[in-house]
Order: C-alpha cells, then sequence, then structure tokens
C-alpha cells in the first residue's frame, strides 16, 4: 500500500475510534430521565389544575435541556381523594414507576393515609399539599420530608398578623369580636381549632353548619345567631359552593358585618360578577391580580393559559409550579440525585414563586423543612380578586366597611 | 260527628297536635317555622318525582339527584348563553329532560325491569356514577351560581325579618302534588298508572300498556327533576356531587311515608325541614340537626310498622 | 364431593397466601384494599341471602374502626386483638339495634339501617372528646408498621374468615332456612324456623365481619375520621360488587370484588381523567347484559352446557 492510504486509513481509523467513544459519552450522560412522582385528585379542580401546572414546569424545565443533561418526567396517579388509593398510588410510583422524588397532593385525609407507606421508602419527599396539624405530627423527625403548604395554625397565625397590620395601618378597622362559621367536617373544624389558638386576642365565637357539597346550603340559622352577636368580623369557613349562597342569606336577614370574611379553598367561576361580592373579603394563598406586580406570577399566568387554554383558578396552580421548580432547582444544586445531598441542597432553596413570596425552608412546629409561612389577605373589588397583606404583594387598597353594591 | 267522637279518630287528633305544635313554634321560634317550611318545601319538592317512579315503576332512581344535577347545569349554561333567568328555563328543561328521560328508559332500564330488583338498584347507580362523572369532565367540580337579586328579597313583619323567595319550593312542592294527585285520580293516564303501580300483571290483563305507562311516568318523572333542577339553581350552586344528597334525602322521606303515599311525603318534608330548622336554632347544637332528621325517620317507620305488623 | 371442595379451599388458601412473595408491594396494596372490600360484599350478600336488603354496612364498618383504634389507644390492647374486638363491638350494636329493627322488611329495613349508619357517623362527630371529632384521630404507629406483606396476609386473614362464613351459610342447614325466610316467610315459621331470631343472629354475624375489616382497615392505614371511616363508598361498592358477581353466593363476591377491585385501579392507570365514567359505563353494560352477575350467567351457561350434553 502507498504511504497515502496508509495515513487516510489511520485517519478514518481515529475519526472513527473518535465518534465510537463520543457516542459512548452521549449514551452515559443521557441515562433515562429524572422522575418525579405525584399523587393528585385528578377529578377535583385543585388536582387537576396542580397537575397541568406541574406539566407546564416540566415542559419548560426540558426545553431549557432538562436538570443535570436529563430529562424530567413527570408521572401523576390519581389519588381519588381515597386514602388507601393515595396509599398504593406511592406504592407503585415508588417500586413501579421508580421515581425519584415524591411531590404533589391536596387533601391532608388523603395524606394521612399516604404517610406510612412514604414512611417505607423515605424517598425525597417535596408536599404541595394537607394543611392539618395531625399530619405535621406524623411527620416530626422525618429529615426527607419538605412541605409547602402552610399548616392550619400558620395560616390563623398569619392572618392575625395581617389583621394587626391592617389595623395598625387603617385605624377605623379594630376587631374586638368575631364570629366563625365552619363547615362541620374535617376541614372546616380543623381550621376553626388552629385560628382559636391564634385568635386570642379576639373575642371568638364560632358555629358550625352544613356545607352546600353535603346537602346543606341553608345558612340562616347560623347567619341569624351571628347577627345576634353582631361582630366586628364574619368569617366563614366552607367550600366554594357555600360563597354566594351564605352572601344572598345574609343579604336576606339583613346581616351586614363591616368585615365579611370568606376562606373556602377555592370560589366558584362567577363570584365576582354578582354584586354581593364587592367588598368581601377572601382568605387564600394567591390572586390572578399577582400578576400584575410579580413578573414570574405573570409569566406562569401566561404560560398557563398558553399551554392549557383555559385560566388557572385556584392557588395549587401555581403551588404545583413551584412544587416542580423547587425541585428541578434544588436537584441541579446539588449535582446528584444522591438523598443527603439532595436534602441540603432543598435546604438551601430561594425560590420568587409565582404566589408571591420567595419560598424558603424554615422549621415549623414539629417539623424542620415548612416552606409557606402564611397566606394573604384579599378582596374581591369590582368582580376580581385584589391583594390587600402582606403589604408587599398589595394591589389594592381596602374597601371597609363590607355593604355589597 | 260530635267533637268527642271526632277526637277519637287519630286523623284528628295528629292534625290538632300539628297545629298546637306549629302556634307553639311561631311564638317561640318563628323563624324555625318559617325557615323550616322553606327548608321543607325542597326536600319535598325534589322528592315527589322519586315518590312517582317508586310508586308506579317499582324501582329506586339512585340517579334521582343526578338528573336533578343536569337540570340545574342546563339552566345555568341556558342562561349564560341566552341569557334566560334559571325560573323561565324550567320550560325547555322540561321538554329536555323528558326526552332524556324516555331514553334513558328505553335504553336502560326497559331491560332491567325483567331482572331482580336490585339489578335496578345497581344501574341507576351505574347511571348516577356516569352522569356524575360527565358533568364532571364537562365543567369540572368548580361551583357556578348565576347571580339573581330577587333569591334575596325579604320582608319585615313587625320584629321579623325573613327572606320571601324561599317559600318558591313550598309553593311549587303543593302545586306539584296537587298536579300530581289530580293526574293520577283524575285523567285516564293517570289512573291506568296507578293500576300498573299496584298490579302490573292485572293492569296488562285489562289491556293497559304497562310498557308504555312505564316510560310515560319514568319521563315524567325525569322531566319533572330536570325542571326542579332549574328552579335548586336560583338558590344552590351547582357542582357534579350535588345530587347525590338529595336522592338519599328523597329516599328518606319516601320510605317514612311509605310507597304510594304521595301526600306523606310533602307532609313528611315539611315536618322534618322544621323539626332540623328547629334544632338549628339551639347555637351550638346544630351538628344533631341530622341526628334528629334521622332519629325521626326511624321513629316513624318503627310506629308504622308497630302498627300495621307487617311492614 | 365435600373432600374436593376442602381441597379447593386449601389450593385457593395456599395461592393466595403465596401472592405477597411473587408481586410488589403495590399490587399488594390493591390487594388489600380489594379484600376489605370483598370482605363487606360477602357479609353483605350473607344478610341478603334472608331476604333482608342493609345499607348499613358502612356504619358497622365505621364502629369497627373506631372501636379497634379506641381500644388500641386508650386501653393499650394489641392491634389484633382490638381489631377483634372492634367486630365484636360492631355485632353488640347490631344485635341491640336488631331486636328493635329486624320487624321491618324491604326498602323500610333498607332505609333504617341507612339512616342508622348516618346517626352513627354524627354522633361520633359530635364527641370530640372521646373520637377526636371531625378530625377524627391518628395512630401513632401502624399495625406491622407498614410491612406491606404482612398486613396483606392479616386482610387475608379476613377475607378467608368471610369465605369460611359465607361458605358455612352455604354448606348447612342455614342455607334452607335462609332461602326458606327469602322465599316466604309463613311458610318458613310454619316449617318451624324462628324468622325473626335467625334474622337477628345473621344481622349480627355480618356486623361483626363488617366491623373486623373496618377495624383491619383502620390499622392498617393508621387513622380513622367520620368521612373517612363511614364513608358510603364503603356502602355502595360492595353492593355493586356483589350484585356484579352474583348474589346469594359466595363466589359472587368474590368474584365481583376481584373485577372491580382490580378494573379500578386499571382504568385509573390507563384514563387518568374519566376512568369513572368508564367504571360506571361498566356497572351499567354488565347490569343490562348480565343480569345474574359474572358467576350466575357462568353457571346459566354451565348448566346449558349440562343440559345440552345430557339431553
Amino acid at each position: 500500500m502507498s504511504t497515502k492510504g496508509k495515513v487516510s486509513f489511520l485517519k478514518v481509523g481515529i475519526l472513527a475510534a473518535v465518534m465510537i467513544v463520543g457516542l459512548v459519552f452521549i449514551a452515559v450522560a443521557q441515562e433515562g430521565p429524572i422522575k418525579l412522582g405525584a399523587v393528585n385528585p385528578l377529578g377535583d379542580i385543585t388536582g387537576a389544575q396542580s397537575t397541568k401546572a406541574m406539566e407546564l414546569a416540566v415542559a419548560e424545565i426540558n426545553a431549557a435541556g432538562g436538570i443535570l443533561g436529563r430529562q424530567l418526567e413527570l408521572i401523576v396517579i390519581d389519588s381519588e381523594f381515597d386514602a388507601a388509593k393515595g396509599a398504593a398510588a406511592i406504592d407503585r410510583l415508588a417500586t413501579v414507576d421508580e421515581v425519584d422524588i415524591f411531590i404533589g397532593g391536596m387533601s391532608s385525609g388523603v395524606h394521612l393515609g399516604e404517610i406510612p407507606t412514604l414512611k417505607k421508602y423515605e424517598k425525597v419527599t417535596v408536599w404541595a399539599g394537607a394543611a392539618s396539624s395531625l399530619v405535621e405530627e406524623a411527620m416530626e423527625g422525618e429529615d426527607w420530608y419538605f412541605h409547602l403548604h402552610p399548616w392550619d395554625y400558620l395560616q390563623g397565625g398569619s392572618y392575625v398578623q395581617g389583621w394587626a397590620d391592617i389595623s395598625a395601618q387603617y385605624p377605623l378597622i379594630d376587631i374586638k369580636t368575631a364570629f366563625w362559621a365552619y363547615e362541620e367536617g374535617a376541614f372546616g373544624s380543623g381550621s376553626y381549632a388552629g385560628s382559636l389558638v391564634a385568635h386570642d386576642a379576639w373575642d371568638n365565637v364560632g358555629e358550625s353548619f352544613k356545607s352546600a357539597v353535603f346537602g346543606g346550603g341553608d345558612y340562616r340559622s347560623v347567619l341569624r345567631h351571628a347577627q345576634e352577636i353582631d361582630p366586628d368580623i364574619f368569617i366563614w369557613v366552607g367550600y366554594g359552593a357555600d360563597a354566594l349562597p351564605i352572601m344572598e342569606q345574609a343579604r336576606e336577614i339583613g346581616f351586614a358585618p363591616s368585615l365579611f370574611v370568606g376562606s373556602p379553598p377555592g370560589w366558584p367561576a362567577d363570584f365576582g360578577e354578582s354584586p354581593l361580592a364587592e367588598g368581601v373579603v377572601a382568605y387564600g394563598m394567591w390572586a390572578p391580580s399577582m400578576r400584575n406586580i410579580s413578573p414570574v406570577s405573570d409569566h406562569f399566568w401566561n404560560a398557563y393559559i398558553e399551554m392549557h387554554e383555559e385560566e388557572p383558578a385556584t392557588y395549587f396552580a401555581p403551588l404545583g409550579y413551584t412544587n416542580v421548580y423547587v425541585v428541578a432547582e434544588a436537584i441541579t444544586r446539588a449535582g446528584t440525585l444522591e438523598k443527603e445531598a439532595l436534602i441540603a441542597a432543598l435546604e438551601e432553596t430561594s425560590y420568587d414563586s409565582p404566589l408571591g413570596e420567595t419560598l424558603t425552608f424554615t422549621p415549623s412546629n414539629l417539623i424542620e423543612h415548612q416552606g409557606f409561612q402564611g397566606q394573604k389577605i384579599l378582596q374581591w373589588q369590582d368582580g376580581s380578586q385584589q391583594i390587600l397583606w402582606p403589604f408587599e404583594f398589595a394591589t389594592a387598597l381596602p374597601h371597609f366597611p363590607y355593604t355589597g353594591r | 260527628m260530635t267533637l268527642l267522637r271526632k277526637l277519637q279518630q287519630r286523623r284528628y287528633v295528629t292534625a290538632l297536635v300539628s297545629m298546637i305544635v306549629l302556634v307553639l313554634l311561631a311564638v317561640w321560634k318563628p323563624y324555625a317555622l318559617i325557615e323550616g317550611i322553606q327548608r321543607g318545601g325542597v326536600y319535598s319538592l325534589i322528592a315527589l318525582p322519586m315518590a312517582l317512579i317508586l310508586g308506579i315503576v317499582g324501582i329506586i332512581n339512585l340517579a334521582h339527584g343526578e338528573f336533578m344535577m343536569l337540570g340545574a347545569y342546563f339552566a345555568y349554561w341556558l342562561g349564560v348563553y341566552t341569557g334566560l333567568d334559571p325560573l323561565v328555563a324550567i320550560i325547555p328543561a322540561l321538554a329536555v329532560f323528558a326526552l332524556i328521560g324516555a331514553a334513558t328508559y328505553l335504553l336502560t332500564i326497559r331491560r332491567a325491569l325483567k331482572a331482580p330488583e336490585l339489578n335496578q338498584l345497581l344501574l341507576t347507580f351505574g347511571l348516577a356514577m356516569m352522569a356524575a362523572q360527565f358533568a364532571n369532565l364537562m365543567w369540572t367540580s368548580r361551583p357556578l351560581k348565576p347571580h339573581l337579586s330577587y333569591v334575596y328579597s325579604s320582608i319585615s313583619l313587625g320584629s321579623l325579618r325573613f327572606g320571601t323567595y324561599a317559600f318558591v319550593y313550598t309553593g311549587a312542592a303543593l302545586v306539584l302534588l296537587a298536579g300530581l294527585l289530580l293526574f293520577l285520580r283524575r285523567t285516564r293516564l293517570g289512573k291506568a298508572a296507578l293500576a300498573v303501580g299496584q298490579n302490573p300483571r292485572g293492569a296488562k290483563l285489562v289491556g293497559i300498556d304497562v310498557n308504555r305507562t312505564y316510560m310515560l311516568i319514568f319521563s315524567i318523572s325525569i322531566a319533572l327533576v330536570g325542571a326542579i333542577g332549574a328552579l335548586f339553581l336560583t338558590r344552590h350552586s351547582v357542582f357534579p356531587a350535588v345530587g347525590s344528597p338529595f336522592t338519599m334525602k328523597s329516599f328518606c322521606l319516601i320510605a317514612m311515608a311509605g310507597i304510594g303515599n304521595l301526600p306523606g311525603v310533602v307532609w313528611g318534608g315539611f315536618a322534618l325541614g322544621i323539626a332540623e330548622a328547629f334544632v338549628l336554632s339551639f347555637r351550638g347544637y346544630g351538628g344533631w340537626a341530622d341526628v334528629v332528621f334521622f332519629a325521626v325517620l326511624v321513629a316513624v317507620i318503627m310506629t308504622r310498622s308497630y302498627r300495621r305488623r307487617v311492614v | 364431593m365435600r373432600n374436593s371442595r376442602y381441597i379447593g379451599y386449601a389450593l385457593g388458601a395456599a395461592l393466595a397466601a403465596v401472592f405477597p412473595l411473587v408481586s410488589g408491594a403495590y399490587t399488594q396494596q390493591v390487594a388489600v384494599t380489594t379484600l376489605i372490600y370483598m370482605t363487606l360484599a360477602l357479609s353483605w350478600d350473607m344478610l341478603l341471602r334472608s331476604g333482608q336488603l342493609s345499607f348499613g354496612t358502612a356504619g358497622f364498618f365505621g364502629l369497627g374502626s373506631y372501636a379497634a383504634v379506641l381500644l388500641f389507644l386508650n386501653v393499650g390492647v394489641n392491634p389484633i386483638t382490638s381489631i377483634l374486638l372492634g367486630g365484636v363491638f360492631a355485632g353488640v350494636v347490631a344485635l341491640l339495634v336488631g331486636l328493635a329493627v329486624l320487624r321491618l322488611r324491604g326498602m323500610y329495613f333498607a332505609i333504617t339501617t341507612l339512616a342508622l349508619a348516618s346517626i352513627f357517623t354524627v354522633v361520633v362527630r359530635n364527641i370530640p372528646s372521646l373520637t377526636g371529632g371531625p378530625e377524627g384521630m391518628m395512630l401513632p404507629t401502624c399495625v406491622f408498621n407498614g410491612n406491606t406483606a404482612q398486613v396483606y396476609w392479616l386482610v387475608l386473614a379476613v377475607a378467608i374468615l368471610a369465605i369460611g362464613m359465607s361458605e358455612v351459610f352455604q354448606h348447612t342447614r342455614i342455607r334452607l332456612a335462609l332461602t326458606s325466610i327469602r322465599n316466604d316467610e309463613r311458610v318458613a315459621k310454619s316449617s318451624g324456623i324462628h324468622v325473626f331470631w335467625y334474622l337477628v343472629f345473621v344481622f349480627a354475624v355480618t356486623s361483626v365481619l363488617q366491623g373486623i375489616a373496618g377495624g383491619a382497615y383502620a390499622h392498617v392505614y393508621g387513622f380513622v375520621s367520620p368521612e373517612g371511616s363511614f364513608n358510603a363508598n364503603f356502602l355502595l361498592l360492595p353492593l355493586a360488587m356483589a350484585l356484579l358477581g352474583g348474589v346469594h353466593s359466595t363466589w359472587g363476591p368474590v368474584v365481583g370484588a376481584l373485577v372491580l377491585g382490580v378494573l379500578g385501579e386499571y382504568l385509573k392507570l390507563q384514563i387518568p381523567y374519566g376512568h369513572l365514567l368508564v367504571y360506571g359505563g361498566i356497572i351499567v353494560l354488565v347490569t343490562l347484559f348480565l343480569p345474574q352477575g359474572f358467576v350466575g350467567a357462568l353457571r346459566a351457561r354451565v348448566r346449558q352446557f349440562q343440559s345440552g350434553r345430557g339431553s
């Protein structure tokens, strides 16, 4: 063979070798996706929108190149609001889908059923839902557990702070007596119990009612008792189905406290259109108007609508989005999925979330890694929810007293 | 009949005692009486169409509440797209749900009538599940309610201030009762239906088309409950699961009154509504209102059974 | 012939027992839920064989749950014993209630059991000092510390107990008595059967089973709550399973529970949104086309085949 032939043979050989080595590198780097496993109640709007928001976050992250060179994969199983099904879902995600991290959630009751199963695997868990302190008791001492949603007593504490700040800023608003109407199930009773402890500066009277969700829907006896007390603030804890009927029946019997506060997990679709909504104070974690003051929130709002052709209607949507980003950023910081490193990285979380706050993890009463510390005080004005407090997120001034239009 | 003779008849004693109780309530807890009559109206109204099916076709329609839910959604979306008030939507609802009832009967119920009774229970349970899931898929679980300013109209009588709109349910229940009784006792179709309800084989022998009667009654019942859904929407939010508690309550009322006893359903509805409102009027005891409902129910059923020794 | 049956039992039990060795935690978890529902379906069917339709399964299930948890937390009884005692408690309540209520028949008995179950729920919810109120109570540890295989064996033991009792009811004189009562009570009475005491006995025994299932569930998942432990699912799903599989038999509820339990989970994974619509649709279709349930249809097919061969 001529010298030229030998050299070209060598060139081809080296090129081939480089290509093979390069291919092996690429194959090794793409080990398969990082898997996030979520258990959400898909049959309810909170779980459905939380899932959609998670899908949005995952799509964004993957479009930007993934994490550590790997794609992110989201696997969601319906909890069907059933504790046993939630537990089975955790088992499946852990053993069949072999997820790396657990996320998601909404109902405290379902989560209580999932906890024994979570404790079996002790995978890093960043849980978005559950507010009951029973859950906190169960998770005491588990360093792999991170919790986003504020506990019921944290919510109560934040509202105490909120009203104190508002009263200080607007001395017309002075609260001495409070009447609490709470739905008689676990949600209402738990919220009321948690709030009662925090609001010891007020004169509190409470009464339970049967929510429209369970066949109730007639609140007049409770409203009349409130009327007799004539409180400075009236707070009802129930579900979205109770929102408009309570306002209608209050108007019917002529009950108009100067502060009318509603605390459902979500509001009916057209609540703002009713003139009775004007001035109703709402307890929540987020309002669409957040997008006017937070760029992250604005981006989330637009991206969600573009991807899913519907508007986010519940705070579980930005919460689900936050859930995925917190995990993704922590994995990037840690540079690995190894448990101890991941826990350390999560502890360093400082994420500017579409809910408004910058999310960090600090200890609560019994656990080490609590995310959101409180909620916000909102108000229906001119058909949409505005944020009154914390003042750093305020999008409007309070309208006081409540009159309805 | 002398007064003493009248008092010996149980009917009159019950009526007298009821009068006395009502007067006492009016004086002691007037709001309980007023709102009890209004609540009772809702219960009676919703229960009457179910009683019709149970009495004549003989099946427990577990999808009853779900049809009402669909009727409420119908009225809601009709209002959104055409601006029609739910009260006006009652009329198209009657027509639409009569068709839906007929279709449901022809496609499913008719086949199940030959099967053991429990199959019909399971069938309507399956239909209820499908209806609720359908609503969830179409419109999500988020509650919906139109704003109507007349639903919170009220009047003041002396020191009392109470709502007037909710009497619509009471009125509708009484009107529906009168209408159904007239239909069943005075019209040929209604009398045929009664005959079928009492003895299907006998009715067939006499030449009544049993199958057509069943279909008619079923369609009427669904048409009514769909229209009731529109009325329901005026004061209640609608969401996929809104119907099922009312199915159970209706079933309870019918059991309390006895199958085939339509007036009993209405009086029972009022009695239970008033009893509930009475318990709720005591602050702190509201959680026990349910127990009163069911305790009264059990008590009435037991008393009737001991009296007759048959049921 | 009897020996072949016993061999069949032993084989079935052995197969079921080794199941955890060939399956993962997830399938075992699904199996646990299915077995609990199977126990409820069997206990419901056992009472149905006497002609009595009960809607109280969720009530006794919840009573058993709470009793087991309270005994475990306040008296320090060990979990297994507390589960059995929970069942006994439910049985005692059923006995007392049954003495009053078992003179009722048909729909009236059904509604009364439903009313009682609701009363239990409300009472439990309203004595928070004892029961933890609406939020319920949590156990510090779950039975076997959540080891899925051991939990499975526990629940399997409960299900085998239910199957065993059901077979006893099917293969002894009890069956004749129950069938006779179901067909015609007067004839049964004249044959010397104490109808009332028989019904009380069956009611109490089946309630014990339901209470044991409830206690097991509470210890497996580690908490009780009024909304969770008295949930309507513990009434409606076992009913559907028994009806779908074929009532008045042991293997009907067993097959029904296996099919619906596994199917429900499978559908959920395949159709995340809307699986319940398909589930309801399947129930409707089976009701229409297999009115005797799977086992009943199978038996009819076998009988057809045998009679075809014979002639």
